[in-house]
């Protein structure tokens, strides 16, 4: 047991130690919807861009299941990445995806259990309960870290360094001077498109204004 | 070097530090009782026998009533029951057993028990018994008989649809609007109360018409009632049954008292009011059959095709006994299908219609842990986890288990002035065909494909929907024509007039419903006026309750259910 635990420690020691980048090349945002309350969860990302060539055994991305609901509605996370999927209810779950993305089924597990899956094909995984059919939720699984969900405010960063940072994902580097394709996808916004220039000195700040509507696919 | 030592320095400390982290972390969570984990718990093993005035009972099963665990009896009747139950107080121990009337025994721990006694359901079936009226439970079991009223199964008799297909009327009571069975049957009342009054129907000397029965004040008549589900001992196969399977029932007023037998899924009911005998059918699918299947025998020495529509594996599952039966509906056998294919380690092996259709619901929550509200609650109630409580809801064509039912997911690909367009639409959450039912139900997949500037980009290649998905305007939701496809079963009869009344049909047309967990591709072509354009595909997925032709010669007020859409 203690041999595993010093191992761990290392492992988080080195991530630490990873130097932190000069903040060259990142996108800011604001974003705007009509037709909804709030312009927050809104996942705004970078269609192509380098991936992240790092060890993602110590990432950790969690989709819950709570009183017939999952947890989050919208779960990113970058591709290679392992899902935990804990039974927080009181009734038994079958989670469960059909998606061309991620297949899977989990069978009917009891609460307090947890069960996990990896994701290691980018697209659009759409999670259900055999049982409940309210049940539904969407893991979206990104081909690189550069993305982040809008704020209250609908104010964005990518690449976003808290999110990444909260489910373990470090040493993301800045974008290197370019042009971009920027999409947004949120269950009831139609998809938005926009092309950015990175210009290698500080931030590219713009705006996008969001309608109701249906978005489409992540990468086409 | 004086850098590199602080370096070491905090990073020793950091080292400690998450050290100390993890530990607490890990020490904490074996506390957590809520884990198992580490909690030592005190078992108690009680020891005890079941009998009945014949002798000693094997297979009845014990618990302490509420618990998960329970213990089965030997041949000598013994049983063994692990418990965490502290010393020192009084406990009831249940047993319950096929056939066998729930029973309870109090015992004090430590110390040996007393047999617990159980009584036979003796078989006197009496077929002049009126059924208790839902009004009656609903005095103690309030929610679940809520749920139950607002689903469409307590209501069967008295739809207005069903009406309408008897008799042969629309909704503003014109009479000779086909189709309406009573319009080509004058002589013959129809089998429809076998399944749509079946109190009624298995009543002594009642009349066999829908309306009369409507008209008499038994309001225990209407539906699929409690009374007549709990009063199911058994069923079995029974050809002369328009579903191949038929209910015994054991109607009889409880000797004991006021009290109703019921059969139901609990083996540790032993509450006054009910006289409960545990009976497994209740947690079968199999209970759901004498109703859910529907087929005909077609007149003499017709027959029709089967090979045409169905694969042979496909029309060996629907176990009609030859090609002169024709099935109508078939959700149990689709669903039974299904479940024999399964490998025996697959994660939806032994899922059944009570699981979907049976379940709790956001509008229920916070999760109740009984069965009985109010005053029988306080007297009688057994805590129990929400997990062995079935809300009655028979939620079925409806917004909620439509609307993840199936899945969609659009693929594109341009190559010069050509757009393909692939569509894969998945049955993910139906224990059956989808849609299942009725054969006038469809569900309809609606494909536009158009430009930047918004206009509409002509198909070259592909499937479009039919004429009798609609004619007309679009908005209105007359989509024949339109790309896309249909998912449906189709009756016809001799004159080959399609989605004829299951009394008129000779043959299935076709049957292109969507297997349980089975993926349907579907291949589209549009062409490019501008190959660097960008184009845009958006897909509908519709669940149509009644098909356009009929619901137009009907006049019902059918609302279309959008089930899910996509955007490429
Ligand atoms: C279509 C048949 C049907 C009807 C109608 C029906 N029940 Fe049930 N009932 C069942 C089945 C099947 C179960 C067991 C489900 C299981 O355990 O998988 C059940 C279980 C129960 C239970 C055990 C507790 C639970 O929630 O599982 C109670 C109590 C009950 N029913 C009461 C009623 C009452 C009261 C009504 C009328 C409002 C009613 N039932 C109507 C079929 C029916
Ligand atoms: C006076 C109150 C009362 C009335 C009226 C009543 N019940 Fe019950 N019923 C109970 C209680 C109490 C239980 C046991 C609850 C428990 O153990 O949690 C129960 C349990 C049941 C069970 C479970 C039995 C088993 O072994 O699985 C069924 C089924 C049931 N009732 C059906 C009905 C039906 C059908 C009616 C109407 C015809 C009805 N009840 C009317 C109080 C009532
Ligand atoms: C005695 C006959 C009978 C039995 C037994 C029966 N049903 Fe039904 N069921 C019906 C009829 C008739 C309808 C059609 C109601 C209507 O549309 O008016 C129906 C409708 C339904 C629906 C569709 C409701 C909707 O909203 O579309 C579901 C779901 C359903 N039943 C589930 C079940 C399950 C699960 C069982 C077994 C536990 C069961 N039924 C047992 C006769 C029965
Ligand atoms: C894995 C979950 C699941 C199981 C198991 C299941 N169903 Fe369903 N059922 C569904 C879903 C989802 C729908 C909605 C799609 C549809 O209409 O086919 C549905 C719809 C229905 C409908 C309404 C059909 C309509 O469109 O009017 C009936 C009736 C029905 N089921 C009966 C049954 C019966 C009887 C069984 C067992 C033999 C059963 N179901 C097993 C999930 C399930
Ligand atoms: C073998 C049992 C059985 C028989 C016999 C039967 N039905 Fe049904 N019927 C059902 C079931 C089960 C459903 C519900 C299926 C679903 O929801 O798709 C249903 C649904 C219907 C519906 C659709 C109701 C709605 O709200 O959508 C109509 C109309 C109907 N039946 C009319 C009749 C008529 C008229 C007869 C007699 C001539 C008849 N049925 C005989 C079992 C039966």
């Amino acid at each position: 047991m203690s041999h595993q635990f010093l191992t761990i420690s290392i492992a988080f020691l080195l991530l630490l130690s990873v130097p932190f980048q000069a903040l060259a090349g990142s996108i800011t945002g604001k974003i705007s919807v009509k037709g909804l309350r709030s312009p927050a969860n809104v996942l705004v990302y970078v269609t192509k861009a380098p991936g992240l060539s790092a060890d993602l055994s110590n990432v950790k991305f969690t989709m819950d299941q709570k009183n017939l609901t999952f947890v989050p509605h919208i779960l990113p996370v970058l591709v290679g990445s392992t899902v935990h999927f804990p039974n927080d209810d009181q009734v038994a779950h079958n989670v469960f995806s059909l998606s061309r993305a991620k297949k899977f089924n989990l069978g009917s597990y009891k609460p307090g259990t947890t069960k996990t899956v990896l994701f290691d094909k980018p697209g659009i995984v759409e999670l259900r309960c055999d049982v409940h059919a309210e049940m539904s939720a969407y893991i979206m699984v990104m081909k690189n870290p550069y993305w982040a969900v809008s704020d209250a405010k609908g104010s964005f960063k990518i690449p976003d360094p808290v999110y990444l940072d909260q489910h373990g994902i470090k040493g993301v580097p800045d974008l290197p001077p370019g042009k971009y394709v920027i999409k947004t996808w949120h269950e009831k916004l139609k998809t938005a498109k926009k092309v950015v220039e990175v210009s290698g000195k500080g931030e590219t700040a713009f705006r996008l204004d969001l309608k109701r509507g249906n978005p489409s696919v992540l990468y086409k | 070097m004086e850098v590199d030592n602080m370096m070491t320095k905090k990073t020793a400390l950091l080292a400690i530090f998450s050290l100390a982290i993890l530990l607490t972390i890990v020490y904490f969570g074996k506390m957590d009782p809520a884990r198992g984990g580490v909690r030592e718990t005190r078992e108690t093993k009680i020891q005890g026998r079941v009998v009945s005035q014949y002798g000693p009972l094997e297979n009845a099963r014990v618990r302490v009533p509420g618990e998960d665990r329970y213990a089965l009896t030997d041949r000598q009747g013994m049983f063994e029951l692990s418990t965490n139950l502290p010393p020192g107080g009084k406990f009831r121990i249940t047993a319950g057993k096929e056939g066998w009337f729930n029973n309870v025994q109090i015992t004090s721990l430590p110390g040996p028990m007393g047999d617990i006694f159980l009584n036979p359901v003796y078989l006197n079936d009496r077929a002049g018994y009126r059924f208790i009226s839902p009004v009656t439970c609903a005095s103690c079991h309030v929610e679940l008989t809520r749920y139950w009223d607002r689903s469409k199964m307590a209501h069967t008799s008295s739809n207005p649809m069903v009406l309408d297909m008897l008799y042969g009327t629309d909704p503003f009571n014109r009479q000779g609007i086909q189709p309406g069975y009573r319009l080509d049957n004058p002589e013959s009342g129809g089998n429809c109360i076998t399944c749509h009054a079946p109190s009624a129907a298995a009543a002594e000397g009642q009349s066999r018409d829908l309306k009369t029965i409507l008209q008499s004040p038994m309001t225990e008549w209407d539906g699929i009632s409690c009374d007549y589900c709990h009063k199911v001992r058994k069923v079995l196969t029974d050809r002369t049954k328009p579903s191949g399977t038929g209910a015994i029932l054991e109607r009889q007023t409880a000797e004991r008292g006021s009290s109703i037998l019921v059969f139901g899924p609990y083996d540790d009911v032993v509450a006054p009011p009910m006289a409960a005998s545990y009976n497994p059918l209740f947690a079968d699918a199999k209970f759901c059959s004498t109703c859910h299947n529907h087929f005909r025998k077609l007149d003499r020495k017709q027959s029709w095709e089967p090979a045409k529509v169905y694969t042979s594996s496909e029309w060996e599952g629907l176990k009609m006994e030859d090609e002169s039966f024709l099935p109508i509906q078939t959700t149990f056998q689709e669903w039974q299908q299904w479940q024999r294919e399964l490998p025996y380690n697959d994660a939806n092996k032994g899922k059944k219609c009570q699981d979907c259709h049976m379940g709790w619901r956001k509008e229920m929550l916070p999760y109740d842990n009984y069965v009985v509200d109010g005053m029988a609650r306080r007297m009688w109630g057994t805590y129990r986890s929400p997990q062995d409580i079935r809300p009655h809801h028979f939620d079925g064509g409806t917004e909620i288990q439509l609307k993840t039912a199936l899945s969609m997911e659009l693929e594109g690909e341009i190559t010069g002035k050509k757009l393909d367009m692939t569509v894969y639409i998945t049955n993910t959450n139906g224990g059956h065909w989808v849609p299942t039912g009725e054969p006038m139900r469809s569900v309809m997949l609606l494909l536009r494909v158009f430009d930047s500037k918004g206009n509409t980009l002509r198909m070259i290649k592909g499937s479009k929907l039919p004429p009798w998905a609609g004619e007309g305007n679009p908005e209105q939701g007359n989509y024949g024509g339109l790309p896309g496809a249909v998912f449906a079963k189709i009756l016809q009869d001799k004159e080959g007039n399609n989605h004829v009344p299951f009394w008129r049909a000779t043959r299935i047309a076709s049957d292109t419903r969507i297997r349980p967990k089975k993926t349907v591709t579907l291949r589209f072509e549009f062409a490019l006026n501008d190959p660097e354009d960008e184009p845009t595909a958006e897909a509908e997925l519709i669940y149509r309750p009644v098909v356009r032709p009929l619901a137009k010669k009907k006049q019902w007020p059918v609302k279309d259910i959008l089930m899910t859409s996509k955007v490429w």
